[in-house]
């Protein structure tokens, strides 16, 4: 233990080219796996919502804040079960969250709440097409007790 | 301040909907409860008159009237509850719903009818059933939809009722 510089001996062993690759590829690769996560909150942040109701209790509960993915849609439709961010068929400058409860033979969603005794839904305004769906509900950022993912 | 500013950095743009279009809690059996006792103390009130003096007339007028219009109005309440409230899921959950308010209105129908002590309690009978099934269908806590001793649902506050 003297002054720094006082020792001869090298605190680490010089780096060689070859462990710097490997490095470098590590982290690359590591920004690479990352970038589709990174590029989807980023648009999604653009999409954040307030759930304003009940109907979707106890999955989404009311003032809860979401992030919605907008392009989770565009390579395929969205499945059974999957939460869906959609223009209300009746006013569609309304959003409405809900959840696929089935699709039907021409591709038309019913949408149901998770509590159907409390939602406005498919029984009442009828089957959506997908062309409605605005994107999907996929993490929780607020309350910080509920932070993560929504499915 | 710096608060504030945060939240609404974070705050969401837009309100997504996930409820029924009518506001929830708007609806209450209370006035059904309410007006079927009034419809059991006007009979109450029937049955006491003896003489037929003026006085007595106008009383018994006056009771009958009131009676017919909280037997109309337990119809009323109850009608709009059955037909707006109650949802399907509801009805699976609670299979005598349909006939239970079926037999509510024709009870009403019968206190109209009759001057008789049997078929207002009855009726009110009915009605704190409907109640009932009403509040759990809310998952409200028991103690608010068990009936008392008399059949009076505790969650009807008061049962005073001004025959005035």
């Amino acid at each position: 233990m003297g002054r720094i510089g006082a020792s001869s001996t090298p605190v680490a062993p010089p780096r060689s080219f070859a462990s710097g690759v490997r490095v470098g590829l590590v982290l690359g690769g590591l920004a690479l796996a990352a970038a589709p996560g990174i590029r989807r909150a980023g648009r999604s942040w653009r999409n954040r919502i307030a759930v304003e109701g009940g109907s979707m209790s106890p999955a989404l509960l009311d003032g809860e804040w979401l992030l919605v993915d907008p392009d989770a849609f565009r390579d395929r439709g969205p499945r059974e079960g999957e939460l869906v961010l959609v223009a209300d068929p009746r006013r569609p400058d309304r959003l409405l969250v809900k959840r696929v409860a089935a699709i039907a033979a021409d591709g038309l969603l019913d949408l149901r709440g998770d509590a159907p005794e409390a939602s406005t839904d498919s029984r009442d305004f009828g089957p959506v097409p997908p062309s409605q769906v605005l994107g999907r509900p996929w993490a929780r950022y607020w309350p910080p007790r509920r932070i993560g993912r929504v499915r | 301040m710096l608060r504030q500013r945060l939240v609404a950095a974070l705050a969401p743009r837009r309100v997504a909907h996930a409820h029924c279009d009518v506001p929830c809690g708007v609806y209450d059996p209370a006035p059904a409860q309410i007006a079927a006792r009034t419809v059991s103390r006007m009979v109450e009130l029937l049955n006491g008159i003896t003489g037929m003096e003026l006085e007595d007339r106008n009383k018994m007028v006056r009771c009958t009237a009131v009676k017919e219009q909280h037997a109309e109005l337990v119809k009323r309440e109850v009608q709009v509850i059955w037909s707006d409230y109650f949802k399907p899921e509801h009805l699976e959950k609670y299979p005598e719903l349909h006939d239970l308010s079926w037999r509510v209105l024709k009870q009403a129908s019968k206190c109209k009818q009759s001057v008789d002590a049997e078929a207002t309690a009855e009726l009110e009978r009915l009605v704190g059933r409907f109640a009932e099934i009403f509040w759990a269908s809310k998952g409200a806590p028991a103690h608010l939809m068990t009936p008392s001793a008399e059949g009076a649902p505790k969650n009807v506050i008061s049962w005073e009722v001004r025959a005035s």
